[in-house]
């Protein structure tokens, strides 16, 4: 250890840990960078302060982050992954290339830096953003929104181009290049997959037939209220408001009846919003009242579908921008639809017990 | 999306033999409960009804909080009879829109996972001869989960089937959409002949070495699948002649094996091949009446692949038709992408 700070006794050690930008550009996306490094070549650097306010340096300047803030260090790319756009078909996918979009002068929330400042805890992995990539992709198709058919024809493949540019663009903040079918069998052998199910459902009967009832709820993946309560709760506080922001500007109302209703959505935003910034602690029932494990539990699970209904407004944020006047009476319907799932699961998680809940 | 329906009913058989009707409503929720349940002097049947309805909700990629569905039992039924919860799940998404079916359901079936949309089984009857015709049941043998209403593979299951449908045109009344199933198992060791892990059952030998070369040419065109699956291949019936059928068995076989876009609705495809190997899509004769009967059966989410030469001569107004009423129509010249 002391030896490599002889080695080269004109370097100056480094001040902290030092910063590994080896991975940047590759494996990583985004990597959070301690103050004072120098931004190395073709990566900027995003500093997010705790309300969420965020500004970007350009490479050559050094991180100087002032109280409070947070720096990643960011490299444009251009990146490649695969997607598979449906979950029961694994051997077809997207091979989709993409960049991170450099700063947008028209705009005054870079969206990159918003995904950055509400989703990002550390550092953002290639395969991690690929997997919310994905899971964006694979809900717009369920839901209809973008269509890839069997045989899917060059024409319908346009359509679903732009949409999936513009979902990505809107959604992420990254420009899509580059989107190719590809045969994703050789990684993802559909063969080997449902023999490993099989093989797990026979263990199953084996392990405990007599609880069989107990059985039918599936292991489900570790959900710890507290957590995913927060990401939730900070995620919609600090998206709600751009969200709003660019909903205002996508449509230019064409009659006093449109303009009433765009005027009625974003009010209804806004006090979702407020319902949010307002939001009682998960832990409490009132001041000084705990609040039974249940209940929180309860609790996490409508912060977490708010924070799904959120995702659906920014896709459909993103089909606002792709249509043009025709289908928008369906996409205000959509748009109420979220904006109703939003204010309800704001207002099941605002309650103290699951009676309240369910009246009538 | 689609044109409201305020009112859907479902019926479902008892182990008495009697019917019940299950019949949903829907009415602005305005702060109510999302689902309410009333049967008749079973208030814990209504409570159970209302559980199921809810769990199977978390199969659908849509969630909506604007409405209250309401459903009613027109009578009371034994506590220990669970097949009217296929009913109620169903009336529950044709209220919605969700399912669209073209003629009255009768449903039977009961399922342990309905958040998973799987379909355990049913208590009538236990082979499909003794369900009486035109009943939806549930089961392994019958509807094995709530996807399979359109044909799509189930997402959690060990074996992997699809479904796809194919008109049926012989000119007599009897005409109508046929359906072939695929499904497909892992083989444990690699084998050589692929011939023999293909099983059709419902067909005669001749019909069913047509089938095998089928599918062996379309998967070697594919470049995977040989040799590594169990293949059985299922028809909805067996008196049906002519072999317009492949390109509905290739597209199910791909969907099964994972190797296809999905539609979201079912897949309806007419067309042949001298050469599956190399992918090509032949033409078929009537085209006329074959038109005239998918037109008259799509609906929302449906795809229809017709063969490259029909293009031309397409009736006037299917595409704007099916167009209308969500479903889309491609003419292809080779299966696979683009």
């Amino acid at each position: 250890m002391l030896g490599s700070l002889f080695r080269n006794p004109l370097r100056r050690p480094p001040r902290q840990d030092a910063f590994d930008a080896s991975a940047l550009g590759g494996a990583a996306i985004a990597l959070p960078a301690p103050s004072g490094i120098t931004i190395p070549a073709p990566c900027a650097a995003v500093l997010v302060d705790r309300g969420g306010r965020s500004r970007r340096l350009a490479s050559g300047s050094r991180i100087a982050a002032l109280e409070g803030e947070t720096a990643w260090c960011v490299h444009p790319g251009p990146y490649t992954c695969d997607l598979a756009p449906f979950a029961g078909a694994p051997e077809i996918g997207l091979r989709v290339s993409f960049a991170v979009d450099a700063s947008d002068p028209r705009a005054t929330h870079q969206r990159f830096d918003l995904f950055l400042a509400s989703e990002a805890g550390s550092a953002v992995e290639l395969a991690g953003f690929a997997g919310l990539a994905q899971t964006a992709l694979q809900r717009e198709l369920a839901q209809g929104n973008l269509e890839l058919p069997p045989c899917t024809t060059l024409e319908e493949w346009n359509t679903f181009r732009s949409g999936f540019n513009q979902l990505m663009y809107t959604r992420f903040g990254v420009t899509v290049d580059d989107c190719v079918p590809v045969d994703i069998g050789a990684t993802h052998d559909y063969a080997a997959l449902l023999e490993a199910r099989l093989a797990a459902q026979a263990a199953v009967p084996e392990a405990a037939s007599e609880t069989a009832v107990t059985l039918a709820v599936p292991p489900t993946e570790a959900f710890v209220p507290a957590c995913e309560d927060a990401r939730a709760l900070r995620r919609l506080f600090l998206e709600l408001p751009c969200l709003m922001c660019a909903v205002r500007m996508a449509v230019l109302p064409a009659d006093q009846e449109r303009f009433r209703q765009h005027q009625d959505l974003l009010r209804r935003l806004d006090l979702v919003s407020l319902a949010v910034g307002t939001m009682p602690a998960l832990e409490l029932a009132a001041p000084g009242q705990p609040l039974a494990q249940h209940e929180q539990l309860r609790r996490a699970r409508h912060s977490r579908r708010a924070a799904a209904a959120l995702d659906e407004a920014w896709a459909l944020l993103a089909r606002m921008k792709v249509a043009g006047e025709g289908p928008l009476d369906v996409l205000f319907d959509e748009a109420d639809r979220i904006v109703t799932n939003l204010e309800t699961e704001s207002g099941a998680r605002r309650v103290t017990s699951m009676q309240d809940e369910v009246s009538a | 999306m689609n044109a409201p329906v305020l009112e859907a009913s479902c019926r479902s058989i008892l182990p008495d033999g009697g019917m019940v009707t299950i019949t949903a409503t829907r009415r602005p929720r305005a702060g109510r409960a999302d689902v309410k349940c009333s049967v008749p002097g079973v208030p814990a049947q209504a409570e159970r009804m209302q559980q199921i309805v809810r769990l199977a909700r978390h199969t659908e990629p849509r969630f909506d909080s604007r409405d209250q569905v309401v459903l009613s039992a027109d009578r009371a039924f034994d506590p220990a009879s669970r097949d009217w919860e296929l009913a109620a799940v169903l009336a529950d998404r044709i209220v919605r829109g969700v399912f669209q079916p073209a003629r009255p359901v009768v449903a039977n079936g009961w399922s342990d996972a309905w958040h998973l949309g799987r379909i355990d089984g049913r208590m009538l009857g236990h082979d499909l001869a003794r369900v009486p015709d035109g009943v939806l049941a549930g089961g392994p043998d019958g509807l094995p989960h709530l996807g399979a209403l359109t044909g799509q593979p189930d997402p959690g299951a060990g074996v992997a089937s699809a479904r796809t449908w194919f008109p049926m045109h012989s000119g007599g009344e009897h005409d109508g959409l046929g359906w072939v199933e695929v499904s497909v198992r892992p083989l444990a060791g690699a084998m050589d002949a692929d011939d023999d892990a293909i099983s059709v059952p419902d067909l005669d030998a001749l019909r069913q070495g047509q089938v095998r070369a089928v599918l062996a040419g379309a998967r070697h065109f594919d470049g995977r699948g040989q040799g590594q699956w169990k293949t059985t291949v299922r028809f909805g019936e067996a008196g049906f002649s002519g072999d317009s059928y492949g390109l509905a068995l290739v597209m199910a076989d791909r969907m099964a094996r994972g190797r296809e876009f999905m539609a979201r609705g079912r897949v309806i495809a007419t067309g042949t091949s001298s050469a599956w190997h190399t992918g090509k899509v032949d033409t078929v004769d009537a085209l006329a009446p074959k038109c005239a009967l998918i037109t008259r059966e799509a609906g929302p989410g449906d795809r229809i692949l017709l063969p490259r030469a029909w293009e031309g001569a397409l009736p006037q107004g299917m595409r704007e038709t099916l167009r209308a009423r969500g479903a889309s129509l491609a003419c292809v010249e080779r299966i696979g992408i683009i």
